[in-house]
């Protein structure tokens, strides 16, 4: 196939922005007529993924809609019901799928969330704060001068800043952003590694269907779309997750089990740590480097991403439960990786919050309790967001199947140690062997690392989508 | 035999309903209303049915044939079709079914045609071998284990992670001797612990039936 019309794709699909900031404003839309002469003006600004010869703007703006905002927007009943049921019912209605249950269920949601009155997403990035203020300010001119959307809150994210560096951690400290898929047709500095797995060992782009609509899938399908064709093609579905995260609770649960492990010394821990990510804190992938954090391996395009987990089936590398390899099992189910080319997803989002110093919560054990809970209360997380072309075949039998549930690992009910949604009693298992330095360790009664403040399932459409949409041209005839 | 992986059998049964347009609802809507009202949790008839690992059960209305050019074909009659991965052999598997829940299945296939009932176990067993049909896929996530040992063997992998978990008491020096005859005296325990049940927990909120997946636009 050939090249994609990027300038008809919203960027943020085709591309991560990778800029430090970004606020995410979530809109109600006011009476339809309004709302479209809003999308109008907005349409001016919209990044596309157009690529940047002359380098980076200094800011980005993208819009996605939930089913009810495109419902208030008028669109034609036929269109409406054509969605695929998933987006149409929303996140909140699909919790007992992902999962979100006991401290994770709506109940504990932001207000914001809990209201189910959100429209939609607009996302802006920028370079720097200035950037992001100065295109806020003007699309919220935009809103107040049509009418046409109201803003009901905003979350502000931004990159790490760790002893004065901006980072790609996040707050659990693991760098993070390293593998997303390739796609045919979709121009990237590609790496091996992030595509699908080939007979012969190398890697080649996932069919562009399995990221946007109106292209043929893994399977050769279109993906399922609403009509007219035209509404859909080159849009995608998005997964907005505010997830919190207990940094206290990580640290100290880390601390505990490290002192059990090993020689139980800072290597020992920092082992651990990789252990249940499966990368080091620098991203090295413990597959490749089991012993050490390596950066010459991180920092290479060609080694960061490119492995396989064929000849560890044992897991005394790469744990079979470590977050990485449960939701990017690569070839580690058999078949040369073929049963999970229609599970990937791309990944998109920032961390909210400041980071909180390595020196907090580590104190003496006394004080390790008070200072945990402390932290956990503090503010701060991952604004977490996924592209799929399908919610239910992608994002949400991921989050289902291989992070709260680890029957496909052969792993029984096991979930993910730090995503997962954990009951009481739960376990994480890390494979050893005979050596003093790789031993086994039962990591028992799991906390809860991460909690779900709320979030929603949003269509994505195409610059062309758009402008139908604004200039009410939606025909599903 | 393809109906055999290892230890384990793939039943495969499709029964015709029975055809009566004077019965109201319908057979096969009364069997769907029944099916409907049964517990997938360890209040399931088939958890208490010994030796199941998995149970399915379906009623096909029709066929449609998918493709092109469109050719319409139609069955003769609906049929209920009873999916299980079992511990072999069958007949051991029937009788034990006839036994544990003699009321659910004769309130099943009492709607479908020539099913003499269970209290006949002869008839029984040579009418559901009659409606068989070859197996040759699998439960991926069954291997070759029986139910009693698999539940036994989740037990044991909980228990030892618990006891992992506990021994030493984090904070104390215990000499391994010490942590081996715990060890020994923790496996007599377990050893000598009753199978658990088959079935998640009810209540657990792992079933929740209220939520439909699988419609043509997901």
């Amino acid at each position: 196939m050939s090249k994609l019309n990027a300038t008809d794709i919203q960027g943020f699909v085709l591309r991560g922005y990778n800029m430090p900031f970004a606020r995410y404003c979530f809109l109600r839309l006011g009476e339809p007529k309004r709302a479209r002469a809003f999308l109008d003006r907005l349409l001016g600004v919209i990044t596309t993924g157009q690529t940047w010869d002359q380098g980076k703007p200094q800011s980005t703006v993208n819009i996605a809609f939930t089913h009810k905002g495109l419902t208030a927007l008028d669109l034609p009943i036929a269109t409406l019901i054509s969605f695929p049921v998933e987006f149409q019912q929303g996140m909140r209605a699909r919790g007992g799928i992902l999962g979100d249950t006991g401290v994770n269920s709506d109940e504990y949601w932001d207000p914001l969330w809990r209201d189910d009155d959100v429209h939609a997403w607009l996302g802006i990035h920028a370079l720097s704060p200035n950037a992001l203020h100065e295109r806020f300010t003007q699309v919220q001119a935009m809103m107040e001068e049509t009418g046409g959307a109201k803003l009901l809150d905003s979350e502000d994210a931004a990159s790490l800043v760790i002893d004065g560096k901006v980072t790609l951690k996040e707050h659990f400290g693991y760098t993070d952003g390293f593998g997303n898929p390739d796609y045919l047709g979709v121009e990237r500095s590609t790496q091996p590694g992030q595509g699908k797995l080939q007979d012969d060992g190398t890697w080649a782009p996932l069919a562009t269907g399995e990221l946007l609509l109106g292209y043929a899938d893994e399977a050769g399908e279109l993906p399922v779309a609403p009509i007219p064709a035209l509404l859909a093609a080159n849009g995608t579905f998005m997964v907005f997750r505010k997830l919190h995260q207990n940094v206290g609770t990580f640290r100290r649960f880390l601390n505990e089990w490290a002192a059990r492990y090993g020689a139980g010394d800072d290597l020992a821990r920092e082992k651990l740590a990789a252990k249940f990510i499966g990368r080091w804190r620098d991203g090295t992938p413990v597959e490749l480097s089991p012993e050490r954090p390596d950066a010459a391996i991180a920092q290479d395009p060609n080694r960061s991403t490119n492995f396989t987990y064929a000849q560890d089936a044992a897991g005394t590398r790469c744990p079979i439960g470590a977050h990485m390899r449960r939701v990017h099992p690569r070839d580690a189910f058999g078949f040369k990786g073929r049963l999970i080319n229609r599970r990937r997803i791309t990944r998109r989002g920032l961390p909210y919050g400041p980071f909180a110093a390595e020196s907090e919560g580590a104190a003496t054990p006394d004080a390790q309790t008070l200072d945990a809970e402390a932290l956990d209360r503090q503010d701060r997380g991952v604004l977490f967001m996924v592209l799929n072309a399908s919610i239910s075949r992608q994002f949400e039998f991921v989050q289902q199947q291989w992070v709260n549930y680890g029957n496909d690992a052969h792993l029984g009910n096991d979930k993910d140690l730090l995503m997962g949604s954990h009951a009481e009693g739960e376990k994480y298992v890390v494979q050893g062997d005979a050596t003093a330095d790789n031993p086994p360790l039962v990591c028992a009664n799991l906390p809860n690392f991460v909690e779900l403040r709320g979030g929603e399932y949003f269509f994505l459409p195409s610059i062309t989508a758009l402008g139908m949409m604004a200039m009410g041209l939606v025909d599903p005839r | 035999m393809a109906n055999q992986s290892g230890s384990v059998y793939g039943l495969t049964l499709l029964c015709p309903i029975v055809k009566d347009e004077r019965a109201v609802p319908s057979h096969d809507l009364q069997i769907r209303e029944y099916l409907a009202t049964l517990p997938t949790d360890e209040r399931s008839p088939f958890a208490a049915a010994p030796g199941t690992h998995l149970a399915r059960l379906v009623v096909m209305d029709d066929v449609i044939y998918v493709g092109m050019p469109a050719c319409e074909e139609h069955l003769k009659s609906k049929y209920l079709i009873f999916e299980t991965n079992c511990d072999a052999d069958i007949d051991a598997y029937f009788t034990g079914l006839a036994k544990a829940i003699p009321e659910q299945l004769d309130a099943v296939w009492s709607h479908c045609t020539g099913y003499p009932g269970v209290r006949d176990l002869d008839a029984f067993l040579s009418y559901m071998k009659a409606c068989q049909l070859e197996t040759t896929f699998f439960f991926a996530a069954v291997n070759d284990k029986s139910v009693t040992d698999t539940l036994k063997a989740l037990q044991t992998q909980r228990a030892v992670a618990d006891f992992i978990a506990t021994h030493p008491v984090p904070g104390t020096v215990v000499d391994a001797a010490t942590t081996q005859r715990e060890f020994l005296e923790f496996m007599k325990i377990v050893e000598a612990a009753p199978t658990p049940r088959p079935g998640l927990k009810a209540g657990s909120g792992a079933s929740r039936r209220e939520i439909q997946t699988g419609g043509h636009n997901e």
